[in-house]
């Protein structure tokens, strides 16, 4: 992390390289008040998983001021956030910093960005993949087909399902485990109500 | 007293706890609680990382059967309870409103942006009041130190009509105390679990939940009470993991606010689910003086 840190602070940012339009399309995706920011570092300071972030929270906004693309959607920092909002809740400029963090993984999960931390994408993805065939979430579909997107390789997907049995196990002798998903009747709600959505993205 | 019920999906598995002892408290406090028909998922912490319309409609959905019975929503979900929260909150704005109408289209639905969701600890606070709740316990809960953790969503982030303290909330609290507790106080009141990276990047969940636990053993509580089934996912359902990975034994149980409040209102330790917490509760209802099933 501390390499990480010196790197951006040490480093000539030129503005030419930069798309000052960014801070728009963050906002626009759903990160209120992004342009606000005064760097004070508030977000970062409380921020419950700054330790394993390569770049704090302040230094996400300011490099989206700066619409510093590349150093943001290669870093874990977006996937990293437990989305606890904190920051928001303290921000003295009204910025809610935690939506500007999922107006990013937004804008990365619409454009296939390659992530830093493969279990985001593969976990937001498959998330919505089981509500949509559901209407529900149905917890032992979406936890094979999480790992299934996250690894390829037979042996690690094996240990990630295997190291979750115990518990699984637990949870079915308590009663607390469904075999086959709670489906809704109107399904097809949630596939009208997405399809709905990306008409209206595509049409703006 | 008549309310709109939404469990949310994890209420009926692992959360089934949360959700039986949340009818049976409501029902001891007179309040009828009506499941809505045909509920869907309201996006829970996934749905804004994907689409912030998306957010906002998932919940609309659900509000607008609410809508139809004439009912007001609660929800034991602080998520859920955010969200159906947040769609009413950002329908205000009548742009934003038929945004959501757009993406209903199709589904013979629509929202009027009218009604809205609350937690159920909002509801017990707002609708009955802690002295009423106060009246009806006959079996207080004498001597059981606990710690109350609220996480985040119940207060995080922070609604335009606030209920209580983002940064050091009460009201679960002064429900606990009219049950009888002792109230362990401590600073980790509002402190993220990481429960929603708990796939995505499970070391970081097993790190804030363990801080969590580890600081509640050393303060000598008997339980955790909590108001959130992720949150309890991770610090009773992740606790053996935690206890291998840090070496550390914890071996704290963490129950639901509506259980610890069902056994001060009388109702049966089978009926509230305390044989369904994953940490056993058995000691602990026994320093109570109440026999286990």
């Amino acid at each position: 992390m501390l390499n990480q840190v010196r790197l951006l602070e040490t480093e000539v940012i030129r503005l030419k390289d930069c798309d000052l339009n960014f801070v728009n399309e963050v906002i626009e995706a759903g990160g209120k008040n992004a342009q606000l920011c005064f760097s004070c570092g508030t977000c970062s300071g409380g921020c419950p998983a700054v330790y394993t972030m390569d770049y704090t929270p302040r230094q996400i906004m300011r490099m989206v001021e700066l619409g510093i693309k590349d150093k943001i959607f290669k870093s874990n920092t977006i996937w990293v956030c437990a989305g606890c909002h904190s920051c928001t809740t303290r921000c003295p400029r009204g910025v809610e910093i935690s939506k500007v963090m999922a107006a990013l993984k937004s804008i990365a999960l619409r454009n296939g960005y390659p992530p830093r931390e493969p279990g985001g994408p593969a976990w937001y993805n498959s998330f919505m993949e089981v509500i949509r065939n559901y209407g529900r979430v149905f917890e032992p579909e979406l936890m094979l087909k999480y790992n299934l997107k996250k690894t390829k390789n037979p042996i690690e997907l094996a240990k990630a399902l295997l190291k979750d049995a115990p518990m699984g196990l637990e949870m079915f002798r308590k009663g607390k485990l469904i075999l086959l998903p709670d489906k809704i009747k109107h399904r097809e709600h949630l596939k009208i109500i997405q399809e709905n959505i990306r008409k209206m993205r595509a049409e703006a | 007293m008549k309310l709109a019920y939404y469990p949310g999906c994890v209420l009926p598995t692992s959360g089934k706890e949360f959700d039986m002892s949340t009818r049976e408290v409501f029902k001891a406090l007179d309040i009828e609680l009506v499941e809505i028909d045909d509920w869907n998922c309201c996006g829970a912490t996934v749905a804004y990382n994907v689409d912030d319309l998306l957010a906002l409609a998932l919940p609309a959905r659900n509000l607008a059967i609410a809508e139809k019975e004439g009912l007001e929503m609660v929800s034991p979900c602080p998520t859920c309870s955010y969200w159906l929260t947040r769609s009413k909150e950002a329908a205000s704005d009548p742009s934003v409103l038929e945004k959501i109408n757009k993406a209903l289209e199709g589904t013979g639905l629509s929202y009027s942006g009218e009604i809205g969701g609350e937690h159920i600890l909002e509801a017990i606070i707002n609708r009955v009041g802690v002295e009423k709740v106060k009246e009806k316990v006959v079996n207080p809960l004498t001597g059981l130190k606990v710690i109350p953790y609220y996480g985040c969503y119940i207060v995080r982030p922070p609604r335009k009509k606030r209920f209580d303290s983002p940064e050091n909330p009460t009201s679960m609290d002064s429900l606990l105390e009219a049950a009888g507790v002792t109230l362990v106080p401590w600073n980790m009141k509002t402190k993220c679990c990481g429960g929603s990276l708990m796939l995505s990047k499970e070391e970081v969940m097993l790190k804030l939940t363990h801080d969590i636990l580890s600081r509640a053993k050393s303060l000598g509580a008997d339980c955790i009470a909590t108001l959130c089934q992720q949150c309890n996912l991770a610090l009773d359902g992740k606790q053996r993991d935690i206890e291998k990975v840090y070496n550390e034994k914890i071996d704290i149980p963490v129950v639901y606010f509506t259980q610890l409040l069902g056994l001060a209102l009388g109702i049966s330790p089978k009926k509230l689910g305390l044989d369904k917490n994953i940490v056993g509760t058995e000691k602990l209802l026994q320093s109570i003086g109440i026999a286990t099933i």
